[in-house]
């Protein structure tokens, strides 16, 4: 059995190190939850557009799955890629289950800034979008979105991950990122010319 | 605000969950392997079997039988067994993609990397005579893949272009034998200058192939006898004969 540590002490420690404290003690998954908490509940409102007591319940059920596949974490994988790949496949899965419930997406004003800037400054994208438009607009854009864009956008600019990271989370080839990315770009510069976001500078 | 890290912790500890044990991974990810390692392996044995249907073809009836050498290969080419190797590196890609890493290489150079394992497999194979002999027992025991030997076979019954196939029923001289086709027509077969290849020598009930030309009705002056596929085909003719295949 494992001596148990200090509050301190589980928190200096690494991702991967907290999974192997977490597979012989449950205690330490406490710290794990803790750390990605904050993060993969952003990442469920804007995928699902849930309301907060929806959101926490999805949330809850992938954090029983982290903990449940423990063991089946693959330590050359970073272990948030490992974390957000459980959450879009049980998003993917909530998705299918509540096809009736159309949320919207959940989107700060502050993201709607973000959004904005990087899609303005990202080599990619050659016509530009005026600082003024909406949040509301932007939502509207996202939210036309089919999935699989919205989600390589959401992963890719809100929620920073490199190609890599999302091709672990999706499991798909870092190229087929690439080019899914590059679509769902010219999807949601096409969308957003609707919602009259495209005025050139 | 709800705390959700403590109510998720208190869920586990009240509904007693348990991480999965390695071993259960463990073996899922062995599964995979294992069954990729059998697709590659049979894709070995079809393309093995591809690559000793290939060998067996005589290329330089080609001119006879095709206007042209792809004409020819499109002729003669195991369509089937090149079936059964795209099928099973289909399956391969499929157990690949879900190992750990799979999904990190693009579908194109899986299938692809598998058809090549498969090739390689098959031309070690072919070494063995393991693809010889399952070719033998897929001829002597399924229907359908019989029905494309006798395809292959036919090719020979191409007296108008200068090709025969049948067995000898009778020996005139030695520069004249009779011979039952593979259709059971009679022929006059004029040998006199003919070449007797792989150590033939004229005999009754010997299966032969003949290169020539056809001179009327019955008649073929042959240039070159061959042996009917080798020492392990006697009695093939016979079989089909029996079988009704040839007509």
């Amino acid at each position: 059995m494992t001596a148990k540590c200090s509050r301190e002490t589980y928190e200096t420690k690494s991702d991967e190190e907290l999974v192997q404290l977490s597979i012989a003690d449950v205690d330490a998954f406490y710290f794990l939850i803790k750390r990605y908490e904050p993060k993969i509940l952003r990442y469920i409102r804007r995928m699902t557009g849930s309301k907060p007591d929806k959101a926490e319940d999805i949330l809850q059920e992938i954090f029983l799955k982290v903990y449940r596949n423990l063991n089946s974490f693959d330590p050359t994988l970073k272990f948030s890629s490992w974390v957000y790949r459980i959450a879009h496949n049980e998003m993917i899965n909530q998705y299918r289950k509540d096809k009736q419930t159309s949320g919207t997406v959940s989107l700060d004003d502050t993201d709607e800034i973000d959004l904005s800037a990087k899609l303005i400054y990202d080599e990619d994208i050659h016509k530009t979008y005026v600082y003024g438009e909406t949040a509301e607009a932007v939502k509207k854009a996202l939210q036309s979105l089919p999935v699989k864009y919205r989600d390589v956008l959401i992963l890719r600019y809100f929620e920073d991950k490199d190609y890599n990271e999302i091709s672990d989370i999706l499991r798909k080839p870092p190229g087929t990122i690439a080019t899914l990315l590059n679509r769902a770009k010219s999807k949601f510069k096409k969308i957003a010319r609707q919602y009259q976001l495209d005025s050139p500078l | 605000m709800t705390d959700i890290s403590k109510n998720t912790l208190d869920k586990i500890k009240k509904e007693n969950v348990h991480p999965i044990p390695r071993h259960y991974f463990l073996f899922k990810r062995s599964v995979l392997w294992i069954l990729f390692g059998l697709s590659i392996f049979f894709g070995s044995i079809a393309s093995g079997i591809a690559i000793f249907l290939l060998t067996r073809v005589e290329w330089d009836v080609s001119h006879y039988l095709a206007r042209s050498f792809i004409g020819f290969l499109l002729l003669v080419f195991p369509y089937f067994w090149l079936i059964f190797l795209l099928g099973f590196s289909i399956f391969s890609y499929i157990f690949f993609r879900h190992t750990e890493q799979g999904y990190r290489y693009k579908t194109a150079w899986i299938v692809l990397l598998s058809i090549l394992l498969s090739i390689v497999g098959g031309a070690l194979l072919h070494a063995t005579k393991l693809p010889e002999s399952l070719e033998r027992v897929c001829e002597e025991n399924v229907p359908f893949y019989h029905g494309l030997g006798k395809h292959r076979h036919k090719m020979w019954m191409s007296p108008h272009q200068g090709l025969l196939a049948g067995e000898i029923t009778h020996i005139r001289s030695g520069a004249i034998i009779e011979l039952e086709d593979l259709n059971g027509m009679k022929w006059t077969v004029h040998t006199g200058d003919a070449i007797w290849r792989g150590n033939l020598s004229p005999s009754e009930n010997l299966q032969i192939k003949l290169i020539g030309q056809m001179k009327g009705d019955g008649q073929f002056v042959a240039y070159e006898i061959r042996p009917w596929e080798g020492q392990r085909h006697r009695g093939r003719i016979q079989r089909n004969r029996r079988m009704g295949t040839y007509r």
